[in-house]
């Protein structure tokens, strides 16, 4: 019998090709429900796959204090303190956070430009920032080729990406000159993350920085606890310390975004502090009315990335039930379509069926061939509903900038579970056509 | 050694409470190369010896040997098997598969043939058969390019492809105008005198049953009369006359 599966494949094909139409209208439900389902494990792995990654990057349980505030429908806010125009953060603040604060085993004074970064002929218009060297260790940098620039003097890290930009790809530009706004560096290293946005930028000592700009502030300073979970208890310290150095009052009341900052009787913060977990939720993923509901969660800032992490399973684990039931329903339904064109398939072809009968057809060399038309029908279903999902998820996921991943695995249960339904919903026309009387099949009209 | 043997075969329908005895005890041999013609009027149960020589049915009692073989207590499966290599069918709507060409319909039964047999030498064999018949050249047409009288060619090339020991036309000539009737009378004639194929022939026409070399005339299941017959040859004068009116 199974030598007459490729005879069968054969005539199942021709039979469908015969009414195009009908053979296309009865995949659609298959089609609609692979490519539906791919899609969204498209974007979900990828979404997932996303977030996962900032918050399981290298260098978790960061705490970031940028300068200024902002606050969103604040009535008393100042427009100097507007969210990294403040010129209050020091590098003293940072050295403060350093002495007083336990747990902490690393802090990195920043600053932050966007300029055209030259080197020869080439030019690249970039992000640089000026960093300390804890700032390596403090994002757990893996530098390679090079090292982690020192505290001062003119040398930069560069990363891969602007690195491949300026000097060709795969060059190693350690030993190169690069120049920005006539202040020239000497490479010393190359990062690779692709995590946390770093590839793209330079890196140049944060002392260089402030003297070729002229300015005695910081942007922002990087905070790495030492242990999961310390992260929101160091930013509440941090705040007060901040709070007390700066001369503004005890929080009262938390109107700020973020959740990180309140607003005191000596006025507003001049500063903003977030950890890293409420900076990985904020980020791309979501729109920025959804990103501002999640930031002013109370209690965001405490929760740790374990439990984030936690918290990212349970949803993604929510939407894998929720597709797999989408995908269930919209694959029952396709295989309704299919059973139903089937019976009507073997009503249509009984004189067919009596012809091969009486030219020596087994009953179960026809039930063979209406069970491979039918499992064509939706593997074909299934493959066109494959190759749909896949150029739809990259449409939205070029469209949306969003991330898009399909993992083999996926596709492979997808077609697999479409030519299931094919079999499944082809057993019960299957028998019916096998069943038929040759004399009856023969003499219908 | 005859082809058929037929011994005191019987065949009762229950249908509700009532018996319809289709078949009241027929007994027949039928020698190699024969041309038999079974006539009778509708209802007169040449329908049911046609389903029951054809294995497509089984009688209720009696004993029918084809090849020498009893084949009234074989199983389905086995049915299936004597159906693909010992009988070809000539209907009379033809049953061509729509869209198909001429050459895959011949090709069907080889389909079916046990070991399975490669794509070559089953179009090798089909186009044989399509040549027996005068078909050769048009092997690639769509069945339903074809005039009547080719499709039921076609259908006679289908019958003999796997070379069987018999053919069962059942009124092969029922759709057909009476010129391509001839034309199609005169290949089954053919196939018995090249080949030496047995042919048995169920018509309601006595002209058509005409063309055998043995008549055997059936009425209420029961068998009047079994009369040998000198065929025709051609379009006899009679004969003519009576079919074109």
């Amino acid at each position: 019998m199974f030598q007459l599966i490729p005879i069968n494949i054969w005539m199942a094909t021709r039979s469908l090709a015969r009414n195009r139409l009908r053979t296309f209208l009865t995949m659609l439900g298959i089609i609609i429900g692979v490519s539906a389902v791919l899609t969204m494990v498209a974007l979900g792995t990828g979404a997932r796959g996303s977030v996962e990654g900032d918050v399981r990057s290298a260098g978790t349980n960061l705490v970031y204090v940028r300068a200024g505030n902002y606050t969103r429908g604040g009535a008393s806010v100042g427009v100097a303190s507007g969210l990294g125009a403040a010129t209050t953060l020091t590098d003293a603040d940072a050295r403060a956070i350093a002495d007083e604060i336990d747990g902490i085993t690393a802090v990195s004074p920043g600053l932050s430009m966007r300029t055209t970064v030259t080197s020869g002929a080439s030019r690249s218009f970039a992000q640089v920032q000026g960093v300390g060297p804890d700032f390596a260790d403090a994002n757990m940098w893996d530098i390679d080729p090079g090292r982690m620039l020192a505290d001062a003097g003119n040398e930069a890290v560069i990363g891969r990406a602007l690195a491949d930009d300026l000097f060709g790809k795969g060059f190693d530009p350690t030993g190169k000159n690069v120049r920005v706004r006539d202040a020239d560096y000497t490479i010393v290293g190359v990062t690779d993350d692709g995590t946390e946005d770093h590839d793209e930028k330079l890196f140049v000592p944060w002392r260089a920085m402030q003297s070729s700009q002229n300015i005695r502030h910081l942007d922002f300073i990087v905070i790495a606890a030492e242990e999961a979970g310390q992260a929101s208890r160091i930013s509440d310290e941090v705040k007060a310390l901040l709070r007390q150095r700066h001369g503004i009052g005890a929080a009262s009341s938390s109107q700020g975004y973020l959740g990180a900052q309140g607003s005191g009787a000596g006025g507003v913060d001049d500063f903003t502090v977030e950890t890293q977990a409420a900076k990985a939720l904020t980020k791309g993923l979501y729109t920025p009315a959804a990103a501002f509901a999640l930031a002013n969660l109370p209690k965001l800032d405490e929760v740790t990335t374990a439990e984030m992490a936690d918290t990212l399973d349970r949803a993604s684990d929510t939407m894998t039930i929720l597709l797999a039931s989408i995908a269930g329903v919209s694959l029952i339904v396709g295989g309704i379509g299919i059973m139903n064109i089937m019976l009507v398939s073997v009503t249509e072809r009984t004189r067919e069926i009596g012809l091969r009968v009486a030219t020596g057809a087994r009953s179960a060399d026809i039930a063979l061939q209406f069970l491979i038309e039918s499992v064509t029908l939706s593997l074909v279903g299934g493959l066109i509903g494959l190759v749909l999902g896949l150029v739809t998820s990259r449409i939205i996921g070029w469209s949306l900038e969003w991330p898009v991943s399909v993992p083999i695995p996926a596709m492979a249960l997808a077609l697999g579970i479409a030519a299931l339904v094919g079999l499944i919903f082809g057993i019960y026309p299957a028998r019916r056509a096998s069943l038929l009387d040759p004399i009856d099949a023969l003499r219908s009209e | 050694m005859p082809v058929i043997s037929l011994k005191d075969i019987k065949k009762i329908y229950t249908l509700g409470d009532n018996e319809v005895h289709a078949l009241r005890g027929i007994s027949l041999d039928i020698e190699a190369g024969e041309f038999v013609s079974i006539v009778g009027p509708s209802g007169s149960g040449k329908s049911t010896m046609m389903h029951i020589l054809g294995c497509l049915d089984r009688p209720t009692s009696g004993q029918y040997c084809l090849d020498d073989k009893d084949v009234s207590s074989l199983s389905g499966d086995e049915l299936a098997d004597i159906r693909n290599k010992r009988i070809g069918f000539v209907f009379q709507g033809f049953n061509l598969l729509p869209r198909t060409t001429a050459a895959e319909n011949v090709e069907i039964p080889l389909l079916y043939s046990r070991p399975v047999m490669g794509a070559t030498e089953r179009h090798e064999r089909a186009m044989k058969a399509l040549e027996v018949v005068g078909l050769g050249d048009r092997a690639e047409h769509g069945s339903n390019q074809l005039s009547g009288g080719q499709q039921q060619r076609v259908a006679i090339a289908r019958a003999l492809v796997n070379t069987p020991s018999l053919i069962l036309a059942d009124e092969p000539t029922g759709n057909l105008d009476t010129k391509t009737s001839i034309d199609v009378m005169h290949v089954l004639q053919d196939l018995r005198e090249r080949l030496g194929i047995t042919i048995v022939l169920i018509t309601h026409e006595p002209e058509i049953a005409a063309y055998g070399t043995r008549i055997i005339t059936v009425r209420d299941g029961a068998i009047l009369s079994d009369e040998a017959n000198v065929p025709h040859e051609g379009l006899a004068e009679p004969v003519a006359a009576q079919m074109l009116g």
